[in-house]
């Protein structure tokens, strides 16, 4: 026969498991920050040498592609009334030096 | 004080029997919470990571990028604009630069083409984004094609950028400076835009403001600007989502707070026999309490520990297009994983605060009632 | 106006507690006008139910008016990427008038709180509720600063504007501009460390003087309260210069970053701990008087003076190392 556990052993347990998985995402996450350190210090050194603005997130539209250096129209190349037409423009923010001046 | 835990570890086996006995039910409000944190948590960690990421390698973004407006669009600047601006305190360095996009229409992909002079590349040679590789099944050596208006042109892969930086590069194009100008036809002496280096980042804004007075056509881009751009933009788009899914949110929280204010008759008799053998209305809070407590804290945990394998071991499978933005050309990245504080406690109040509001009522109003007001 | 999970959890965090407030506040007014515990009648009984309704409400309601006091101060610190001139969150506090109302207030409520619950606990323990009046009124006092609290976050996420260029705690916290927070920061050191160590003295004599004689409750809170001050107005005027090693830096949110050992949680949470711990025991031990609750304010005043002690022990100990490892010294400063 096994021992019976108690039911609320195995609530303690479940819980105490569920925290140190929690902890080791945050210890997982420090790790990783260390370890991929490199590759991230080659990112801003591309970004560099380059002179890069932008993250190369949605390259759909030129205005999403580059997002820092649209200007206040791009999002409305076609005609001054017409739509937006990409759908990637719905999901960012005008740069900032766009909205407020 | 062990009298009191070992009331609370009775009170725990109760629970747990109980809600062992509706293990349907049950199952089924754990399997939903825990897919709203799931939810909510990818949000969070993808935007908040790449947040971070963002703002971490754009700041090595130039300081300073002068556009041209002609008409209220971005238009070529002239190469006289630089000896134009001047001597400008605290500038150490002012280029042009020659960029634009190609897009191709077979693979239906937009490239980001950069004509940069200090790489020393032929005319004949080209050096592409991962992203562009991927696409279209290029390797080092092959050849790469670009249309102009009246002819076509080929070129040869020199290299391929190192794909642990497709974040910045993945639709990159670089060519030589005098290809480039073949191509799209800029003549000599017009570039795409200007960068200039400021040695003190406290000068930024008076070199930026000085530009304005001398060249009143040109717009400057400061890199705080940049900077700030992608800081609230991932906010920003974690707060639409989250809006978004504030109707799943309030579905669930109606749902909880039906299953907890319509009890069933089984659990009504359960309470009224309860209290019929001496519980008081205290210790029933405590249960309903402890109940609350293990299915929200599961939901929390199960929904949060699987979003982060979610978003950084499986690289955010379920809707990277729909947070990376549509386009052919991905780039594939693995997020370097950032957590922080704020985040944990915004999806806790977004997640366990709204079921314990829903609920605190209907539960006290079961263990307020008469026991023979349900027997009878 | 911003929009991000944060912003949007601290509305509706405050939204829902304003709610329950409210909705406590309404069986406040009854019992206030009804309550007798002498009575049999079906109304009294109801009260004495919902009592334990209110109860947990506001357990709940002071609880998560914790968490989002340090979501608002964390949030604060995030978003000073977004403003220009913005370091830390005092910048971002400034970008309107109603950044420092809001977190002043989200500390009174904060100690309200934690007295209007050292109140109900006692009053639970006392058979025939003797404090229900008490309490149900300084419920009634909560309310409006929970609601006043509510309309100014909301007021100062809602104004919130990007164009703003704020000042930060390089120009709030120095020497020479005007205002409280300047004024603070000019204080010498020599006046700062007498005001915190001598009210922290005047704290410890008057909690040994309780446990021995019982007596004097409502002045060690008092000097709590008072250590709590001269505390938050040292960590500007000095204690935060060590942590820094910075002659001029005087910011109290910078110390929470990673960038300096995240100092400042050492030293914000034993005294925003000890303070309400002060103010709880002070509140119980005003009550001995009442037969129903003798023997329980002598049980729980004491143990609360104690944790008091040593969690202000704990403070003055932590704020003593900090200065005391630092590599800065300060000879120019110390006139």
């Amino acid at each position: 026969m096994f021992p019976v556990i108690r039911k609320s052993a195995f609530v303690l347990i479940f819980f105490l498991t569920g925290t140190l998985l929690m902890m080791l995402t945050v210890i997982d996450a420090m790790t990783k920050q260390s370890s991929t350190r490199d590759s991230l210090n080659q990112r801003a050194m591309l970004v560099k040498e380059f002179g890069l603005s932008d993250l190369a997130l949605s390259t759909e539209a030129r205005y999403t592609r580059h997002l820092t250096l649209a200007d206040r129209h791009s999002a409305f190349q076609d005609h001054p009334t017409s739509f937006d037409h990409f759908p990637s423009g719905s999901i960012f923010l005008p740069p900032s030096q766009l909205t407020h001046d | 004080m062990i009298e009191f835990f070992r009331k609370q570890a009775y009170l725990i086996d109760f629970t747990m029997s109980s809600l062992l006995r509706r293990k349907g039910k049950n199952f089924g409000l754990l399997l939903v919470y825990t897919l709203i944190v799931f939810m909510l948590a990818s949000v969070m960690l993808f935007s908040h990571s790449l947040r971070k990421e963002a703002g971490i390698i754009l700041q090595q973004s130039p300081e300073i990028i002068v556009q041209r407006l002609v008409a209220g669009r971005h238009a070529l600047i002239p190469a006289e604009y630089i000896q134009k601006m001047g001597r400008l305190r605290g500038v150490t360095s002012k280029k042009g630069r020659l960029w634009g996009y190609f897009y191709n229409p077979v693979v239906k992909a937009n490239y980001t083409v950069m004509a940069p002079d200090h790489l020393d590349l032929s005319t004949t040679e080209v050096i592409i984004g991962a992203g562009i590789a991927r696409t279209i099944g290029l390797g080092i050596g092959d050849y790469f094609t670009m249309r102009s208006n009246n002819d076509t042109f080929s070129f040869q892969v020199k290299d391929i950028i190192e794909r642990n930086s497709e974040l910045v590069t993945t639709d990159l194009v670089l060519i030589s400076p005098k290809a480039y100008r073949v191509i799209t036809g800029i003549p000599e002496g017009q570039f795409t835009d200007i960068v200039l280096s400021v040695r003190n980042p406290r000068e930024v804004r008076k070199v930026a403001e000085k530009l304005v007075q001398k060249l009143p056509d040109i717009r400057p881009v400061l890199r705080e600007e940049i900077l700030r751009t992608y800081d609230s933009i991932f906010a920003w788009r974690q707060g639409i989502v989250f809006v978004l899914l504030i109707g799943a949110l309030l579905a669930f929280v109606i749902f909880a707070w039906d299953k907890a204010s319509g009890l069933s008759a089984e659990e009504k008799r359960e309470i009224g026999i309860l209290k019929a053998v001496g519980w008081e209305s205290a210790d029933i809070l405590h249960m309903k309490f402890w109940e609350g407590i293990i299915i929200s804290l599961s939901a929390f945990m199960l929904g949060y520990l699987a979003a982060y394998l979610h978003v950084f071991y499986s690289s955010a499978v379920l809707f990277e297009s729909v947070l990376k933005g549509w386009a052919t050309l991905y780039p594939q990245f693995k997020l370097v994983p950032f957590i922080d504080g704020l985040q944990i406690a915004t999806l806790f109040f977004f997640t366990i605060f709204p079921y314990v509001v829903a609920t605190i009522i209907p539960i006290w109003k079961a263990s307020v009632t008469d026991p023979d007001a349900i027997m009878r | 106006m911003f929009l991000s999970p944060a912003i949007l959890a601290l509305i509706l965090v405050s939204a829902v507690i304003s709610l329950m407030l409210i909705l406590a506040s309404g069986f406040a007014i009854q019992v206030l006008q009804k309550w007798n515990i002498n009575s049999g009648s079906e109304l009294q009984l109801n009260l004495e139910r919902r009592t334990y309704l209110i109860s947990t409400l506001l357990i709940w309601a002071f609880a998560s008016e914790l968490i989002s006091l340090m979501l608002f101060i964390y949030n604060a610190e995030s978003m000073s990427g977004q403003f220009v001139g913005a370091m830390c969150a005092t910048g971002v506090l400034n970008v309107n008038e109603w950044g420092w109302p809001t977190l002043f207030l989200k500390i009174a409520i904060f100690f309200s709180g934690t007295i209007w619950l050292a109140l109900n606990y006692l009053d639970n323990k006392g058979f025939d509720y003797p404090l229900v009046r008490v309490k149900y009124l300084l419920l009634l006092l909560i309310v409006p600063m929970v609601i006043t609290e509510f309309y100014m976050q909301t007021r100062y996420f809602m104004e919130m504007n990007p164009d703003v260029i704020t000042s930060c705690c390089g120009s709030l916290f120095s020497v020479d501009a005007k205002g409280v927070a300047s004024e603070v920061s000019s204080l010498t050191p020599r006046q700062a460390i007498i005001a915190m160590y001598g009210s922290g003295l005047l704290l410890m004599l008057s909690g040994t003087w309780y446990l021995l004689r019982n007596k004097g409750g409502l002045l060690f809170s008092l000097f709590g309260l008072t250590a709590f001050i001269t505390a938050i107005m040292s960590i500007i005027s000095y204690i935060s210069l060590y942590i820094y090693e910075h002659p001029h830096h005087h910011c109290p949110f910078c110390i929470l970053k990673s960038g300096h050992d995240y100092a400042g949680y050492t030293l914000y949470i034993p005294l925003f701990l000890a303070t309400s711990l002060a103010l709880a025991a002070g509140t119980i031990s005003y009550w001995k008087k009442i037969p129903s609750l003798n023997s329980s304010v002598a049980v729980y005043a004491p143990k609360l003076v104690y944790l008091a002690l040593i969690f202000f022990n704990i403070f003055y100990i932590l704020a003593t190392w900090w200065v005391w490892q630092s590599n800065l010294t300060m000879e120019s400063i110390w006139q």
